[in-house]
């Protein structure tokens, strides 16, 4: 490891409330041969695990394969388990995710693992960078792993995700939402390119009542590893006053930087109902007279 | 090309970019940024003199493999073959997205399109500059005009050239 490298502390003491749910780079280092564990590269790049990846690692694509290419929404049952079965995983297979930007796209494939119900997930603390920062391997070679047998759940929209209806309901009732995108887009000062595609709006702002605190807050910038429990609770908590025991909306552009916030508060903090707004501003922004605020 | 050539193909592009870096005596220097993923292309367009065609381009950036990728192919593409404004400003988005692989592209139009949607930009910024000298504006004045646009842009929430590095990069 670079001797010039800011030091990790153990995931065990930093006060998460399902510290579980992380590993660290030695303990994937220890456990890429284990045929019962399965590491998933998830990253935005798309083309990134092919330049390198941890040995062993099996690459997810979260437009081409979680998404359904035709309706808006992720894909069924029976499609999700033919991916995960090709992937080799079977019932007893612990999920390990990482990815690019700080784990958010390895959250996001997190979430979507869960509305699955799929259980023993985990996420690489300071994911891909943390790996690459250490000095240890990313290789090319592509692994092949026999055809897994694991059977998957209903997709449960009910528990983690949440509508453009329900967050109405939402804000009506005044419950706390969390905007995770940058101050920004927050404030409205949206960017958009001429000729460009991309996941615009045609309206800048905030969801009314929402509270500003950028996903990459929860990141601890020299490590890309999460924050400790104690910083974590002074930005979510002290700071904008959410409470564990709230009912809380996170929401970004399509719900995949909000997928990381989801993550840190429901098993960092230990918040006992949170949603994503998978639909989140490239829906609301666009949505006619859907209530806005800005600045 | 099957998908495993191709793949490879972008990957050494990102590896060891053509035409890479400032363009000396550049008509135009125009950024491009896409939104939230923070991939920043400027591209750098020479013009043949006297004539609506390009005579060379180069690019800087920073981002994904397949927005740098994309970038140094279209630089490789436009350097060869040289093509006119027209030829450019008429080229399909579709087209580029052949090009590297809809397999690929497709699941990344933003990324796959940043590097053609900026060299418009550029060809139609050198369109303008010489609409504006012809008219009768210095470098000068025309470099403050530009600055105008941008900062107007800023307020409208819609940022073309100058800025786009700095938005894109949020």
């Amino acid at each position: 490891m670079p001797e010039t490298l800011a030091a990790v502390s153990d995931i065990s003491a930093r006060g998460y409330a399902r510290p579980e749910v992380l590993v660290s780079t030695q303990w994937v280092e220890e456990h890429r041969n284990d045929p019962k564990v399965r590491l998933l590269e998830s990253n935005e790049d798309i083309l990134l695990y092919e330049t390198g990846h941890i040995p062993g690692a099996v690459k997810i694509d979260w437009v081409t394969e979680l998404n359904d290419l035709l309706v808006r929404d992720y894909v069924d049952r029976a499609r999700f388990e033919r991916l995960l079965r090709a992937k080799g995983i079977n019932n007893d297979t612990t999920i390990v995710f990482y990815g690019d930007k700080n784990n958010w796209w390895a959250t996001y494939a997190f979430w979507v693992f869960k509305l699955f119900g799929v259980e023993n997930l985990k996420v690489l603390d300071g994911g891909r960078l943390r790996w690459a920062d250490e000095g240890r391997d990313l290789l090319t070679e592509v692994p092949k792993y026999p055809q897994g047998n694991i059977t998957v759940k209903e997709r449960d929209d009910a528990r983690i995700r949440a509508f453009r209806a329900e967050v109405e309901q939402h804000v009506k009732r005044s419950g706390k939402l969390v905007d995770v995108r940058s101050p920004e887009e927050y404030r409205g000062e949206r960017l958009h390119m001429p000729e460009y595609p991309n996941e615009g709006a045609l309206r800048g702002g905030h969801i009314p009542g929402a509270k500003s605190i950028p996903w990459g807050r929860a990141i601890t910038p020299e490590t890309h590893t999460f924050r400790p429990a104690e910083e974590l609770r002074t930005i979510y908590e002290a700071e904008n006053g959410l409470q564990t025991t709230d009912n809380v909306i996170a929401y970004c552009r399509i719900g995949e930087r909000s997928s990381h916030t989801w993550f840190a508060l429901t098993y960092l903090l230990g918040f006992k109902n949170v949603r994503n707004y998978d639909g989140s501003w490239t829906e609301w922004g666009n949505t006619v007279r859907a209530p806005i605020e800005k600045p | 090309m099957d998908r495993e050539t191709r793949i490879a193909w972008l990957v050494d592009h990102y590896h060891r970019p053509r035409h890479k870096g400032a363009l000396a005596s550049a008509d135009a220097r125009v950024p491009g940024g896409n939104p939230g993923c923070g991939d920043i292309i400027t591209v750098y367009v020479k013009a043949e003199p006297g004539e609506n065609r390009i005579g060379a381009v180069s690019f800087e950036g920073v981002g994904c493999t397949l927005s740098q990728a994309a970038a140094s192919i279209l630089a490789e593409r436009i350097n060869k073959d040289r093509p006119s404004f027209e030829e450019i400003l008429e080229y399909p988005p579709e087209q580029m997205i052949d090009l590297l692989g809809r397999d690929i592209a497709e699941a990344r139009p933003g990324c796959a399109l940043l590097a053609l949607g900026t060299l418009k930009g550029a060809v139609k910024t050198v369109e303008m500059n010489r609409k504006l000298r012809e008219a009768g504006h210095s470098d000068e004045q025309i470099r403050a005009l530009r600055r105008a646009i941008a900062e107007q842009g800023e307020e409208t929430g819609v940022v073309v050239g100058e800025g786009a590095e700095q938005a894109a990069a949020r």
